[in-house]
């Protein structure tokens, strides 16, 4: 074995290195601690499926996970948080007195404001419409997640049987800053950077005129379609299951805005028209009266020629 | 006199729920569940193009949606007489298998685990407040993994809903299945992408879950003692075998209609009786909805009255031949002989845990029969009248759509989910709901500290989802919770 003494020089050299390393790690330790304060999220589950917070929990780079353990303090939500019952609500008041983002998903039922409760405060209930009321009066920023929230969506679809209105309208007398990102479900992406954009520049990203983020809400399906080429060639699809331009079986992609041929869902695999389905329709305003019947063969007859040639060319 | 205590809301469950129980001495001597499940999908459905129920009922439930795709194109088959392709079968089974993994995995880690283990309280979702339960008896080394799993669950978890996208298009709410089984057809990248996800999941509950749970019922050995209810099990049945399979078997004489569990009613201490769809009905007794006998759900109906005296829930009470059934994981292994008959809030845990593997053993072998061939689909045409019924073990049990065309239209839909066999109120009879059941009689150790009472509750995996809770406030007195 070959054993190499280091000349005094040599030592000393080694030491500087050390510390300035020593320092460099220091300085960034200090400044990674700068950014650990962590922003304080309530999500509000309302007259819904819950599908939002689901879906949430798809996102990847970050995932859920990693943001809480970095970025977010999630202090008030019913499908995850720890707490229940009186302790629940005493963690959501509590947060409610310091600086907090607010995300809520579901419609707000108004038939009877008493029907709708998020449970129960020092033993009364409070109603969903007392509790939209009292945290969008006092958060930061409102994010408005899903199409139930943003518009009304399924929870309010023809006769509303609950008389459901969205987030939006039940603080409109509060503040007109609600950002929506309408989709049945949202996707993790668009709440993912809408929070990005708000803890980094304190502001909303630049909203169009619904509100939505033009980032992710700018251009409508069909005008990035994937299957756009079938519909300038007019060749339709008659059933589900063809891979050509869904138009015919009733695609409402040409309405919806959303940008779900170029991001796709679920660690970006798939996206509706990816599986051989028209779009719904599910992130406009309309959804789910406007937009239905969400499928119907019978559109297929004013496009049988087209049919018969796309039939041709898959044999 | 007896203590009444609520718990509302009862978080980490899909929607809403309150608890209500009265505890003599340290025993639960009365409990009610108020299930919230009133966002009237039945009616929002009345009028709708038929097709569109497969769609819409997906969105009663963000977190078990296919089951209600499912279900529905099932009903749907029925009434518009579409014979199912044995690979449209498969092709669905394999996409519905996915959910089984999602929903299991998600509930198991990330609504059951904090119940059980510390986590770490410096993020505010984990805190438990003042009233910290004082019951986690994990030492730290293993309280250390099950914390480590519960993050890793998130990425695994995350993967099953990967797997439904490659043939549903998106999750939740999936657009692949439909009447005639799936739109997308397995190509050999989706099958080998599916394919790798799927051994992922299985190396994880096998190598973690699994043991995770094995875990939890050392250290918490007394729940197997507590939060038994009836013991009535039922299950539709799930993952129909193909026919040439059942001709194959008929040779062995094992006449087995399912892959995994057959259709059957299980009465406690009795025989195991085939289903029919005759004995399934609904009490509204005391649910908010006008009155009136029990009732069959292909004609049932759905007229809210909260002013109905004695009324505490949106669940209409389902039962079978008259009993309240306990539907799940739990119920489909022991009817399909793959569990002791024993009941209790761990053998419900632990039955989540296993049935992952039996599931994803059911999907590896539908991946072995699919054929890399086109799904089919065809131009379905909705007959003037009919009616169909769409009967499926699904996530969390037995789940059925009723549903009625005329003139082309739905005129009529109903929806049992196994939540409200689970979770249901009483019938006319006065029986509790299995849940109910199971809380009575519960031990209380710590008054203030009811811990065991959302153990229990969450062993039947609620799922509450359709609607914020709707409640009449009307004479319901200003009380203090867990004071
Ligand atoms: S499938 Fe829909 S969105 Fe795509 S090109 Fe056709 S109409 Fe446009």
């Amino acid at each position: 074995m070959k054993v190499t003494i280091a000349s005094p020089r040599e030592e000393k050299r080694r030491e500087k290195g050390k510390e300035a390393a020593n320092n460099l790690l220091e300085q960034w330790k200090s400044k990674a601690r700068e950014g650990e304060k962590k922003k304080k999220l309530i999500w509000l589950e309302l007259t819904g499926c819950a599908g939002n917070i689901i879906s949430l929990l798809n996102g990847i780079d970050p995932g859920l996970e990693e943001l809480l353990q970095k970025q977010i303090d999630l202090c008030y939500n019913n499908s995850l948080m720890t707490a229940e019952g009186d302790q629940a609500m005493k963690q959501l008041f509590t947060t409610a007195d310091d600086e907090f983002i607010l995300a809520v998903e579901g419609a707000v039922t108004t038939k009877d404001e008493q029907y709708n409760s998020i449970g129960r405060y020092q033993g009364r209930l409070i109603s969903a419409m007392e509790a939209i009321q009292y945290l969008g009066q006092r958060a930061k920023s409102v994010i408005a997640v899903g199409t139930c929230a943003t518009y009304g969506g399924i929870s309010a679809a023809h006769p509303n049987p609950s008389g459901s209105i969205s987030v939006i309208k039940a603080l409109q007398n509060i503040r007109s800053d609600v950002i929506s990102l309408p989709g049945c479900p949202s996707h993790p992406d668009w709440f993912l950077g809408t929070l990005a954009y708000l803890i980094l520049y304190g502001t909303s990203p630049t909203l169009d005129s619904e509100n939505r983020p033009i980032l992710f809400y700018g251009l409508t399906i069909h005008d990035n379609c994937t299957r756009r080429s079938f519909f300038e060639k007019r060749i339709f699809a008659r059933q589900l299951g063809e891979q050509t331009c869904m138009i015919a079986l009733g695609c409402r992609g040409p309405i919806t805005r959303t940008d779900c041929p170029t991001r796709e869902w679920n660690s970006y695999l798939n996206w509706p028209i990816g599986a051989n389905t028209p779009c719904i329709g599910c992130a406009h305003r309309t959804f789910p009266d406007g937009t239905s019947p969400f499928v119907q063969y019978e559109r297929s007859a004013t496009s049988t020629e087209a049919s018969k040639e796309n039939n041709k060319r898959r044999k | 006199m007896a203590l009444r205590k609520i718990i509302n809301p009862v978080t980490r469950l899909s929607g809403f729920l309150e608890i209500e129980v009265y505890i003599e001495g340290h025993t639960i001597v009365e409990a009610k569940s108020s299930s919230l499940l009133f966002r009237g999908f039945e009616i929002m459905l009345q009028g709708r193009n038929p097709l569109d129920a497969i769609y819409f009922t997906q969105r009663i439930c963000g977190i078990c949606s296919t089951a209600h795709s499912v279900a529905s194109s099932l009903a749907l088959e029925e009434a518009l007489k579409v014979t199912i392709t044995e690979q449209g079968r498969a092709l669905r089974d394999l996409v519905h298998g996915c959910e089984f993994l999602q929903n299991h995995l998600r509930h198991l880690y990330l609504y059951t685990m904090p119940d059980f283990i510390k986590l770490p309280e410096a993020q505010c979702l984990f805190q438990k407040g003042e009233q910290n339960h004082q019951d986690l008896r994990l030492p730290k080394k293993e309280n250390d993994l099950l914390v480590d799993h519960y993050l890793e669950s998130f990425s695994i978890s995350r993967k099953a809903h990967e797997m439904l996208a490659i043939f549903g298009g998106k999750a939740p709410h999936d657009h692949g299945i439909f009447v005639g089984g799936l739109t997308v057809h397995p190509t050999i990248d989706k099958v080998i992408k599916f394919r790798s996800l799927l051994d992922q999941i299985k190396r994880f509950t096998i190598e973690k879950m699994i043991p995770d749970v094995y875990t939890l019922a050392r250290y918490y050995d007394d729940y197997f003692h507590i939060g038994r209810g009836y013991g009535n099990l039922l299950s539709f049945g799930l993952f129909e075998r193909s026919s040439k399979e059942i001709e194959a078997r008929r040779k062995e004489e094992i006449q087995k209609s399912y892959r995994y569990v057959e259709a059957a009613f299980l009465p406690y201490k009795g025989k195991e009786k085939r289903i029919n769809k005759n004995k399934i009905t609904e009490s509204l007794r005391y649910g908010w909805y006008q009155d009136g006998k029990p009732e069959r759900p292909i004609e049932g109906t759905t007229i809210p009255d909260t002013e109905k005296e004695k009324a505490y829930s949106w669940s209409k009470a389902p039962r079978y031949e008259g009993y309240p059934c306990e539907v799940g994981p739990l119920a489909r292994l022991i009817i399909s002989g793959h569990y002791p008959y024993q009941i209790s809030m761990m053998d419900r845990t632990i039955a989540r845990a296993l049935e992952v593997l039996q599931v994803i053993m059911v999907m590896e072998q539908l991946l072995e029969e699919i054929a890399l061939q086109e799904a089919p689909q065809d131009i379905y045409t909705i007959p003037e009248k009919t009616k169909g019924i769409g009967l499926t073990d699904t996530t969390r049990g037995a789940l059925g759509h009723w549903l009625i065309i005329d003139n082309q239209k739905l005129f009529h839909y109903q929806v049992i989910t196994p939540s409200a066999w689970n979770l249901s109120p009483r019938d006319e009879k006065g029986q509790r709901g299995p849940l109910e059941e199971a809380l009575v009689g519960t031990k209380i150790e710590k008054i203030d500290q009811p811990v065991e009472i959302g153990r229990i509750v969450r062993s039947f995996d609620p799922c509450i989802s359709c609607a914020t809770h709707v409640h009449t406030i009307k004479g319901i007195q200003k009380i203090t919770i867990l004071d």
